[in-house]
């Protein structure tokens, strides 16, 4: 017990600098993958689960009050990342994002082709003029 | 030791940060800008606990759960907003 008090702190580091190597290869990720579908895999689970480890050395080193907030914190998060990420992929899809990785094929419903427009107007947008009347 | 890895750590993820911030202003697509954001507010609630691990403070752990059931909400608003026309 005595050597787990002792050691507790190195663990700690350990976990923080994997957990900053996760979230830099999220964000790397999400600069260099050519389209929202795979910017979704890299950024969306990377980020979150260096997210998870900072939260693990937090867990490893820290007091009764910081150990049951940080619990919380990553319940919460692993509740809510695949759902929000799931109304991501699935906007994207509905609005008709283009796939953009070479080689990529399209096995759903949705009309996923290249086209001119890289800025689509959000729909709700023409709902919002006619409520504000102009 | 301890305290040379907590510093640099937070620079480093200030910096990650700043360049998720950059990809979501100069990116063309309006739902990589949605998952832009997510990202940052992931990033900043990682930032808080680290910070208050840290200090040995828990109270930004509060701010930190506010945060995330926040950015949850907002990002559910935003794709209904973009996908389907309203939020409810």
């Amino acid at each position: 017990m005595d050597g787990m008090k002792d050691a507790a702190p190195y663990i700690a580091d350990a976990l923080v600098v994997l957990g900053v190597f996760i979230m830099t290869a999220g964000v790397y990720g999400l600069a260099r993958m050519p389209d929202i579908y795979t910017k979704i895999h890299a950024a969306s689970k990377a980020v979150f689960l260096g997210a998870i480890a900072l939260m693990a050395a937090s867990f490893v080193t820290g007091e009764p009050d910081i150990i049951f907030r940080v619990i919380l914190i990553a319940a919460a998060l692993i509740v809510t990342t695949p759902i929000a990420t799931h109304a991501i992929a699935k906007a994207a899809a509905e609005r008709g994002e283009a796939m953009r990785t070479p080689g990529a094929t399209n096995e759903s419903t949705y009309d996923l082709t290249e086209t001119e427009a890289t800025i689509l107007e959000p729909k709700g947008a023409a709902r919002l003029r006619d409520f504000l009347g102009e | 030791m301890h305290e040379t890895v907590f510093y640099i750590a937070t620079v480093w993820m200030v910096g990650l940060l700043s360049a998720c911030l950059v990809i979501m202003v100069r990116s063309r697509s309006a739902m990589v800008r949605v998952l832009a954001l997510d990202t940052v507010t992931i990033m900043l609630i990682a930032l808080l606990a680290l910070y208050s691990d840290s200090r040995g403070v828990p109270y930004y752990l509060d701010a930190a759960l506010v945060l995330a059931l926040l950015s949850f909400v907002a990002t559910i608003a935003a794709s209904r907003y973009h996908s389907e026309g309203k939020v409810f």
